[in-house]
């Protein structure tokens, strides 16, 4: 406690020093950022063209090998975006101890998310 | 005994309980919780993919979800979400980029990003409720 | 030029303030009570009331809010005259910093219906009814509406604003071609008021680490001098997930510049830097 209190501004300014690092997460989520306008566009405007379609019309979409590659790029995108989103709030907003445990169960869950979003696009298509 | 100014914290001033909301920062908020929601219905569409790999069972009960009103009135929230999330990226590409900084753009192109998002989502879902129709 | 306002665009307002509770994540000390209200002066026609945030660390009391109505007729048109009428004529005790009251010491900085400006060049005409005059949003208050400024200018400090050379000094100046020196323009403006960084919300919740616009802004300003010559390792020491990368191109900083200079613009200009030399 004394000792925090009598460091120097400049001391508690410098901190723990620069990371050296950071370029990479903000341009992979401009990247990502840019790769997502096609691709989410692409996938509202399929869905509103099978609004109020059956099953087998909308499977046989789903099938497409067209389909099947868009939606596995669409599910990486998304879900490497959304990580690098959500990294910056838990970062901006938590100064606890949650916030390492909050970031890894953040990382740990979309990727789940994506690799189950991946083999259910890839069930439907090679699927029987 | 009262406490000397040495020892008493000073007191931080308010910051989100007195700055005016500017369309700046309502926008950046903005993009930041529609960023939220949107990873909510990520979620959503992982979970359609898998009831559509699952059968024609599954895939029903979730349609019958999404049909409901209060799943209509979600699917129209993650559209406006959408829109409004997509056009915001791309002002900040376009910041980013180092374009569009004077105060004047910032203001128009907010100001559009919000029309935009409104627009892009009722054509959305009037093209969406009149195929629909055509399909039944 | 005085610039009256960043009001350059017509803006909406939406809300008035954010749609918080008053004491939101506010500690107990510095939550805000209810002050005492100052008896108009007599005999004057015109009147506008200020509600002035004070703090008095002397005694054991919260800061509070003060109403004071002041005479416009015996008062000069500017928010500080304002300010120092009152303290002329009501409460000497009204503590705030002030020096040029021309817009260019940058010391009267403070929060003024909502957005940070100076005070010596805010006009008293354009304030709502009743006006509010805080200090300088998300600061460590030492009385009234001067705020402790230590941690901001040892996080400018920490960018060594001042010109860094390998080649040894030459027997005149340092030369410098007028392109080169034009590429100065909107940096060294600057007055270090703070208005930018105090009303940036990413530097409210990270302002430890985060350095703010003011002084990323003058960050790229030796970054842009052609004269200085570490540019490399002034780029290694801003490059980071806290000091530069908590700006996420909010722009309330450019939004509220007294200066009308461009902070968001600086700080992107950076990161265009640090982009372009990977690659």
């Amino acid at each position: 406690m004394t000792r925090t209190q009598m460091r120097s501004a400049l001391g508690k300014a410098v901190g723990l020093g620069s990371a050296r690092d950071g370029v990479e997460n903000w341009l992979l989520e401009r990247v990502s950022a840019v790769a997502l306008i096609p691709l989410t566009l692409w996938f509202t405007v399929s869905t509103v063209m099978h609004a109020g379609d059956d099953y087998a019309t909308v499977m046989a979409w789903l099938r497409r090998p067209v389909t099947t590659t868009l939606m596995a790029l669409l599910l990486m995108a998304l879900f490497h975006h959304t990580a690098l989103g959500l990294q910056v709030i838990i970062e901006d907003y938590v100064h606890s101890r949650m916030k390492v445990l909050l970031l890894v169960g953040m990382r740990l869950g979309c990727l789940a998310m994506a690799v189950t979003g991946l083999v259910a696009t890839l069930k439907i298509a090679f699927g029987a | 005994m009262p406490s000397t100014p040495t020892d008493r914290p000073r007191p931080l001033s308010p910051n989100i309980q007195i700055y005016r909301p500017q369309l700046t920062s309502v926008l950046s908020i903005a993009n930041r919780m529609t960023g939220v929601a949107l990873a909510a219905y990520a979620v959503a569409l992982v979970a359609w993919l898998v009831s559509a790999a699952a059968g024609p069972a599954a895939y029903t009960t979730v349609q019958s979800l999404i049909g409901s009103w209060l799943g209509r009135l979600l699917l129209l929230g993650c559209t406006f979400c959408f829109f409004l999330h997509l056009c915001g990226g791309i002002r900040h590409l376009a910041w980013d980029a180092g374009y569009g900084f004077s105060l004047r753009a910032i203001y128009a192109s907010g100001w559009t990003a919000v029309a935009m998002s409104m627009t892009l989502t009722a054509l959305t879902w009037v093209v969406g409720i009149v195929l629909a129709g055509h399909g039944q | 030029m005085i610039i009256q306002r960043s009001d350059e665009v017509p803006d909406i307002t939406l809300l008035k303030r954010f749609p918080v509770p008053r004491n939101f994540g506010v500690s107990a000390g510095s939550r805000i009570g209810k002050g005492r209200t100052w008896p108009a002066p007599g005999g004057a026609a015109r009147i506008r009331r200020f509600d002035v945030y004070r703090y008095d660390p002397d005694s054991d009391g919260n800061p509070r809010i003060d109403t004071f109505h002041v005479d416009l007729d015996d008062c000069g048109p500017m928010v500080l005259d304002a300010l120092i009428w009152i303290k002329n004529r009501i409460d000497p005790s009204l503590t705030f910093r002030r020096s040029c009251r021309e817009g260019v010491c940058g010391s009267c900085a403070m929060n003024i219906d909502g957005t940070n400006w100076l005070a010596c060049t805010r006009f008293i005409s354009d304030l709502a009814t009743p006006a509010t005059i805080y200090p300088l949003a998300n600061m460590s208050i030492i009385k009234d509406l001067v705020a402790d400024l230590t941690h901001l200018f040892a996080q400018h400090r920490l960018v060594e604003p001042w010109l860094r050379s390998r080649t040894s000094a030459p027997e005149r100046e340092r030369l410098q071609s007028p392109d080169e020196r034009h590429r100065l323009d909107g940096l060294y403006e600057c007055i270090m008021c703070f208005c930018c960084t105090s009303g940036c919300p990413s530097h409210w919740w990270n302002g430890d680490r985060f350095l703010g616009p003011a002084v990323l802004l003058q960050a790229n300003r030796w970054l842009t001098d052609s004269r200085d010559e570490a540019t490399g390792e002034r780029l290694d020491d801003l490059e980071d997930p806290f000091r530069l990368y908590r700006c996420h191109t909010i722009l309330n900083c450019t939004r509220t510049c007294p200066k009308g200079l461009n902070p968001g613009k600086a700080i992107a200009d950076i990161k265009k830097m640090l982009i372009e030399r990977r690659g």
